[in-house]
């Protein structure tokens, strides 16, 4: 590949061939293009220096937890860092913290603080940082989109936070809670991340985000890109290796650059010219780039799950009956073979597969028998009433390949399976409503396995989206939330699998493949969670 | 003059506002609430509520309405529900981008097709003829993604002369603006010289076969003068308002183009904007859209009796 990220030919011409400010042909061309590289539009040095990246849509805005979308997410945490973060395997570990401890009644956490610490306009990070920010989180006006998890509208409501020490914070939780950290520690909600006073104008408004990440917000040109600079003062968390958003996280690059670039021909255009060094591309593009000695390709499975999701509400699928048929006419398997090109794995667990609570319970998995899918048919009294799988085609999900697939498998099972495909808001806006019979739709990640049951579970009779409403299935969701004991609360997600296995009231049946395809310029690269992480990554 | 480009202008009023009214509605028509595509499917009631509330979706919809035309009419056309910019400046800044592209791919496609379709006209049936209107048909026929595609494997994978995405104005430097919007430009021009030739010829060969032409023949005139004296300014006038309504569509209407480039333009401003439900961006980019629609048919009308003497603007 080119030194040069734009150019990838070499320039040869002879001057004394031209006439003076005449351009034509090729020629011209060559005399744009070295006008260009002496202008110093593109050095091969500075480049060398940047990694360039793609991302489909612009960042929305640099507000942690405010307004922001995933792509937004993983931008913004580049710059900012919470108190905790999530490990690779969906745990939550300190990141701003040196340790957190918890009481033994689970009310009280003691966050002690890392020390050496500063923000990237020099000032020192400290426990009064920490307050000046919860504050402004936990102020509506700032328009935190977290502040239900934690002002007691969820249930879970933090009572106090104080600082004992400028390396000790403490918090005050009024019941106890699993998930309270792994709420800190949430992506969607910018990490609770800790942002120096200056980040905010006299007026409160939000100006830019001045974080202790490991690199500092450099240039944003809306819609075009978004650079970052690496905080040379940066302090690495202990480790190794990078783990999640912990672990090592030195900034080994001068520059980050986020292209916008949303067509997925121009992606790979923009990889094999070596504008952008490393992307997230589709699955059919990738046997073509793992072909390619050029490049690397990194792939993992992340938390984020694919399913059919059945509207138990439905006259025709609140037999239980029907819904397990459906469950054994599908040949998930093959099913995930075929959406995902051969590179997703099967899993009908809500629990993804790097999880502390991946068991072998959460592996048992729906049983594909034609048979016994005509059987439970029969006995649910099914006469071939039309059932419409609503499917959308955007091409981050594999949502209408999988209607396609489940439609034929369906209708060899005797079921008169149709598809009705939507644009993407309108397909929310069914869910939301619950207004489907079923439904190809994918969640987003949710490490912890109590909110991952928790996303698609619910009273239908005040939350008309939730899919899932068996009183013993929230029962069990409730306590999983409560209970900190892993031993107890691995018998509770083990029991609501069970539990999902029966009811069926979707089917979930794989996670979301993230495939980063790099140029071999670059060293580090990891796919973990569909983030870019481009911290602990070097460009030679 | 005056009084005419006067008189389209007030004519243009109750027509922007039966597209706003007519836009506001409609979109609101179409199910799926912004609240809902900014939280996805972590959001919980709570959260929806807080957003629902805080964007003002929780009034009616006639309150938001009259809300958003006092608005408008004091020229604030709002904020951008996903980026929280003011609609009005974001338009601006992408319609400028549009522009730049769109004209000067418009005035290369007329510089070049017009004479081109004259040329056909005069040799018609000739190889020059056919040669040309088979040009004109394949350009035509090729969709304009596809060809940008070609442009973009060429120029930037096999000979690597070209960059492959961003942006820079020519205002701001021209080698670099120029760098970044040849291919592009190219797409368009390509596309619409299709367009415009075949029109140039079709309405330059039934002047043709008017009377005065003979005339002008019989009087010993020589071709070129027969050609650009007497059919020139006659044939033009149709050429010359397609070209005006090319103008207005592209304006706001390159959004694949702009997505291949990854170009910061207004059609993806608004594509981007009708999938995320953002309101007062779709609002505020098709009542500028229409707004340039009508300024660009006045450009043409007021222009007209310039090119056809025949056409007076009194």
């Amino acid at each position: 590949m080119p030194d040069n990220a734009f150019f990838g030919s070499e320039i040869n011409r002879n001057p004394g061939q031209e006439r003076p400010g005449y351009i034509s042909g090729e020629l011209g061309m060559k005399r744009i293009v070295l006008s260009a590289m002496m202008l110093g539009l593109l050095s091969p040095q500075a480049m060398a220096q940047t990694i360039t990246a793609s991302i489909a849509q612009d960042v929305r805005s640099t507000n942690p937890g405010v307004n922001r979308d995933d792509t937004t997410d993983g931008v913004v945490l580049h710059m900012v860092e919470g108190l905790v973060g999530y490990r690779e395997d969906g745990s939550v570990g300190p990141l701003l913290a040196q340790s957190v401890d918890m009481s033994a009644d689970g009310l009280t956490y003691t966050f002690k603080l890392r020390t050496g610490i500063t923000f990237h306009n020099g000032e020192t990070f400290s426990a009064e940082n920490v307050l000046w920010n919860w504050t402004r989180y936990m102020d509506p006006a700032t328009e935190w989109r977290c502040l239900a998890e934690f002002d007691g509208r969820n249930g879970l409501k933090v009572e106090s936070v104080t600082a004992p020490d400028a390396q000790t914070i403490v918090m005050t939780i009024n019941q106890p809670s699993a998930v309270f950290l792994d709420a800190l520690a949430r992506t969607d909600c910018g990490m609770a991340g800790i942002l120096h006073y200056a980040s905010v104008n006299e007026d409160g408004t939000w100006n830019q985000p001045i974080g202790t990440g490991p690199y500092k917000f450099g240039t944003w040109k809306r819609g075009e890109y978004f650079e970052l600079e690496a905080f040379s003062d940066y302090v690495t968390p202990a480790g190794s290796a990078p783990d999640g958003y912990v672990g090592a996280k030195k900034p080994l690059a001068e520059k980050v650059r986020f292209y916008v670039i949303s067509d997925p021909e121009t992606i790979k255009a923009g990889l094999l010219s070596g504008t952008v060094d490393l992307a997230a591309v589709a699955s059919t593009d990738v046997p073509e780039f793992a072909a390619n000695p050029d490049f690397n390709v990194a792939d993992s499975v992340d938390a984020s799950k694919h399913t059919l999701s059945l509207q138990v509400a439905d006259p025709l699928l609140s037999k239980v009956e029907m819904r397990q048929a459906i469950a054994a006419a599908l040949d998930l398997p093959t099913l995930v073979t075929q959406v995902t090109n051969g590179y997703g794995r099967p899993n009908n667990s809500a629990i993804f597969p790097q999880s502390m609570y991946y068991s072998d319970v959460q592996k048992q998995a729906f049983a594909h028998d034609l048979d016994k899918a005509r059987e439970l048919l029969a006995k649910a009294g099914y006469k071939g009433d039309p059932i419409t799988i609503i499917a959308n085609k955007r091409p981050t999900t594999p949502s209408f390949e999988t209607a396609v697939v489940a439609q034929a498998m369906l209708q060899a099972a005797g079921i008169n399976a149709t598809i009705e495909v939507m644009e993407w808001g309108t397909q929310l806006s069914r869910y939301f409503s619950g207004n489907y019979q079923m439904m190809a739709f994918s969640y987003s990640s949710r490490f912890d396995p109590a909110l991952s049951f928790e996303q698609f579970s619910g009273p239908k009779d005040t939350t008309s989206g939730k899919v899932w409403n068996n009183p013993e299935a929230l029962k069990l969701i409730h306590e999983g939330k409560a209970v900190s004991d892993p031993a107890r609360r691995q018998a509770i997600f083990d029991e609501l699998h069970t539990l999902l296995l029966h009811d069926v009231p979707m089917i979930i049946y794989s996670n979301g493949v993230n495939d980063i395809v790099s140029n071999k310029r670059l060293q580090g690269v990891v796919s973990w969670q569909s983030k870019l992480r481009l911290w602990e990554v070097a460009k030679q | 003059m005056l009084k005419f480009a006067i008189s389209r202008i007030i004519a243009a009023i109750p027509t922007l506002f039966i597209v706003s009214v007519s836009v506001f509605f409609l979109i609101r028509l179409i199910p799926g609430d912004p609240a809902s595509l900014m939280l996805g499917d972590l959001a919980d009631a709570a959260s929806l509520a807080d957003l629902r509330s805080r964007l003002g979706l929780d009034q009616s919809i006639p309150v938001q309405f009259t809300i958003w035309l006092g608005n408008i009419l004091s020229g604030d056309f709002g904020r951008s529900i996903t980026s929280q910019q003011e609609v009005l400046p974001l338009i601006l800044g992408r319609l400028r981008v549009s522009a730049e592209i769109v004209l000067i791919a418009v005035l290369l496609a007329s510089v070049i097709a017009v004479p081109a379709g004259m040329i056909a006209a005069w040799r018609q049936n000739s190889l020059t003829d056919v040669a040309l209107v088979s040009i004109a048909t394949v350009l035509l026929s090729i969709p304009a993604f596809w060809m940008g595609l070609l442009l973009l494997l060429l120029f930037v994978l096999k000979l690597g002369w070209l960059p492959l995405v961003g942006y820079v104005s020519i205002s701001q430097d021209f080698t670099q603006g120029l760098l970044y919007i040849i291919l592009p430009v190219a797409t368009l021009l390509l596309h619409e010289i299709g367009v415009i030739m075949r029109m140039a010829r079709a309405s330059t060969l039934e002047v043709m076969q008017l009377d005065y032409i003979t005339h002008a023949r019989a009087k010993g005139l020589s071709e070129a003068a027969v050609m650009w004296r007497h059919a020139f300014k006659n044939a033009f006038g149709p050429t010359w308002t397609l070209i005006g309504i090319v103008l207005g569509n592209l304006l706001g209407g390159i959004a694949v183009i702009e997505t291949v480039f990854a170009i910061p333009g207004l059609g993806r401003l608004l594509v981007e904007a009708i999938f995320a439900r953002d309101y007062p961006v779709i609002q505020g980019c098709l009542l500028m859209i229409a707004t340039i629609y009508v300024l660009v048919n006045l450009v043409v009308d007021l222009l007209y009796p310039v090119f056809d003497p025949k056409v007076n603007a009194q």
